[in-house]
């Protein structure tokens, strides 16, 4: 009697050990309530086809998401699967964080834009998810005011500053130009496009020495300036768009998130995008994008895998921009999807992550685009040489470099 | 009696291991990292002596947060105390409506310091009710607003910082006032001392006790500002405080604790010498005034 309990106990003990299903978890930022359905629904999605995985969701928000993942890494409770901003990737790969990838995406790589990202020493750490650039958004009725064609956008950025004084000038509490105040992981991604248009780099073509105080990158930040002190409306990112949905400015570089805006909001503007001005149009906007990693410590990385794929792939990047109203998803599958050209300012997204640029991917970047912000924040609100802010950060980055 | 002492061990245990667990640990687990090159994100550590306390004396950042943050001190605590003891004497009065003044400027104590840091980031912008104010009566407000000039973005924030704790420590001098005994105000008057003669040899002498607290609780809350500059400017146009160096160098860009910990026990050093030298003054037995 005993041995027909105990090989029962251990037949009931290995049936339920094949049938538990392996659990992974998620760390995303996506919880507005028109996103979060969708992120729900590919969870549900996944786990059906997949019965013995399970996933557990967790939200993060952008207020203080890095932080709470630079804590779970460095206590050991990072999740197994982890959205992250192109700009903290090599930060986490350079401390031993995240899986090396470079094996199990070399199949479907050519599928994607963005590896380069997520390329730290040459391998791979992170899938792109969707990725984002900055176009530049115009009011249409206060350029009319202020004098041009209804199908006029600047092409230069002479032309840009000209237009934006015409606007400015219209009258008070009218501005040409949505100045970004300085505020962290902001203003640095307004200026660089400036810096790359007109030929700037932060580092040599080596990536050996840090090249910021060059002769391009002092004109680019000149004419920064002089936008930011003949037209600027001053304020953190909200803040200028605000303004610019209230039709008080004339010119801002933004996102694909003002569109949502726009239109979860019902926003009645004249509104007009074009891409960015630069010497030789179009001039070069930033990339960033989502990226899913898996974490280095993670059990299951087979698993782990399999959902990044599922979540990345074209038919869920197109669910997902089509409900987060993104205008550029990293699969190339996904980007021939009509709904990314079924608006003009989507086709002008489409037309300008073509001519973009990334920031070095850098384990310090973090630090060095803060280095980078202040010298700006320098060069526009305090009253010395442009230049003088550009090599202090030049010795700081080549210091923090060095160390 | 020593079954008492036992008891009262015990009883105090709840809170021994607290501490023990919540602050002696921290604090002495953040002194030793100070002679580290610990950051959050590293797999190892290593041992680097007093290397962070050099750099921070040679980090432009952290000297200009030291002297943002004495600016912030010796621009308040003034300002701070003699408002709240002119308020408190002016309410130590009788008269009608009495509780309704008290109990209005001890509001903003009791409010979110978040709600207030927004509402004054709302008034001290371009176009809003301080930037009217100060053209009405003939000055010109900075372009962008307070809070977006170099020149005006600490002081702004230590005015409100005034406004904000005024209230508070005139509660507390009320309190000081209160117990002073009428009986010496009677015989002084009787010996023919008018009021100013009275505050200075009756009333400040008295309230010695409750200005040195009020001096060194509001000189320990000063040097450690934070939430107002994390929430009004994020440390932008020059108004980075100590607190808030820490919290950059250790939390957020840099992820150092190590550093982080090493500013922290400089700003413990420099809270601990200015509350012994309070001490030191206020302590005198000679009269001051």
């Amino acid at each position: 009697m005993r041995r027909i309990l105990q090989i029962s106990l251990a037949v009931l003990f290995l049936t339920q050990a094949s049938f538990a299903a392996t659990t992974i978890t998620w760390w995303q930022f996506w919880t507005d309530p028109g996103i979060k359905p969708v992120i729900k629904a590919m969870v549900d999605e996944f786990e059906k086809a997949n019965p013995d995985i399970k996933v557990e969701l967790t939200d993060l928000t952008w207020s203080n998401g890095h932080e709470k993942i630079v804590i779970a890494y460095s206590s050991g409770t990072a999740p197994d699967v982890i959205e992250l901003g192109s700009d903290w990737i090599a930060q986490f790969a350079a401390n031993g964080h995240l899986a090396d990838l470079s094996e199990s995406v070399a199949t479907d790589s050519g599928e994607y834009h963005g590896w380069s990202l997520a390329t730290y020493k040459d391998r791979l750490y992170a899938r792109p998810w969707f990725l984002g650039t900055r176009v530049l958004f115009a009011n249409r009725d206060l350029l009319k005011r202020a004098g041009y064609e209804n199908d006029f956008m600047p092409y230069k950025l002479s032309d840009l500053k000209v237009a934006a004084r015409k606007v400015h000038l219209l009258g008070k509490d009218i501005y040409g130009w949505g100045s970004n105040a300085p505020e962290k992981h902001r203003l640095y991604k307004k200026f660089l496009p400036f810096m790359w248009s007109e030929g700037g780099q932060i580092f040599s073509d080596d990536g050996r020495m840090c090249v910021l105080p060059s002769v391009h990158t002092v004109s680019a930040l000149t004419i920064y300036k002089e936008l930011h002190d003949s037209s600027g409306y001053v304020a953190n990112q909200r803040g200028i768009e605000d303004a610019f949905l209230d039709g008080k400015v004339g010119f801002i570089i933004s996102g694909d998130w003002l569109l949502k805006r726009i239109e979860l909001e019902k926003r009645k503007i004249n509104l007009a995008t074009a891409l960015i001005p630069g010497p030789k149009f179009p001039g070069k906007s930033f990339l960033g994008g989502e990226f899913l990693a898996v974490s280095e410590s993670c059990e299951h990385k087979d698993e782990a895998m399999r959902f990044v794929a599922f979540i990345t792939s074209p038919e869920n990047q197109v669910r997902f921009c089509q409900a987060n109203r993104s205008a550029t998803p990293s699969s190339k599958t996904a980007q021939q999807d009509p709904y990314f050209s079924s608006t003009e300012p989507l086709k002008i997204f489409n037309k300008q992550i073509l001519s973009v640029k990334h920031p070095p991917v850098d384990p310090d970047w973090v630090v060095i685009e803060d280095i980078i912000e202040k010298a700006v924040e320098d060069a526009l609100f305090g009253s010395g040489l442009i230049a003088e802010p550009l090599r202090q950060a030049q010795m700081k980055i080549e210091h923090l470099k060095n160390k | 009696m020593r079954s008492s002492k036992a008891t009262a061990f015990v009883l105090a245990l709840p809170w021994i291991v607290t501490f023990g667990i919540f602050w002696l640990f921290p604090l002495l687990y953040s002194f030793a990292i100070g002679f580290t090159d610990y950051q959050l994100l590293a797999r190892d550590y290593h041992w680097v002596g007093l290397a962070n306390y050099v750099n921070l004396f040679s980090d432009p950042a952290f000297l200009a947060a030291i002297k943002n943050t004495f600016i912030f001190v010796g621009g308040t605590i003034p300002f701070t105390t003699v408002i709240a003891l002119a308020m408190a004497l002016l309410l130590n009065r009788s008269f009608k409506g009495r509780g309704l003044f008290r109990a209005t400027y001890f509001l903003p104590s009791i409010t979110s310091m978040v709600v207030i840091a927004l509402i004054f980031t709302n008034l001290y912008s371009r176009g809003g009710y301080v930037a009217c104010l100060a053209q009405l009566i003939g000055f010109t407000p900075p372009e962008y607003g307070f809070l977006y000039d170099r020149g005006t973005a600490l002081y702004s924030i230590m005015a409100m910082d005034v406004w904000m704790s005024v209230g508070y420590y005139m509660l507390i001098f009320l309190a000081g006032l209160k117990a002073i005994p009428d009986e010496l105000y009677e015989a002084a008057e009787i010996s023919g001392a008018g009021r100013f003669r009275q505050f200075f040899s009756i009333t400040l002498p008295l309230l010695r006790p409750v200005m040195l607290f009020i001096l060194v609780i509001n000189s320990i809350k000063s040097f450690q500002v934070f939430v107002e500059i994390f929430v009004m400017t994020k440390g932008k146009f020059d108004t980075a405080t100590m607190v808030y160096f820490i919290y950059d160098s250790g939390l957020t860009t840099h992820f150092s604790f190590g550093y982080a910990s090493a500013a922290a026990y400089v700003l413990f050093v420099i809270i601990g010498l200015f509350s012994i030298l309070q001490f030191f003054l206020l302590r005198r037995r000679q009269p001051l005034w």
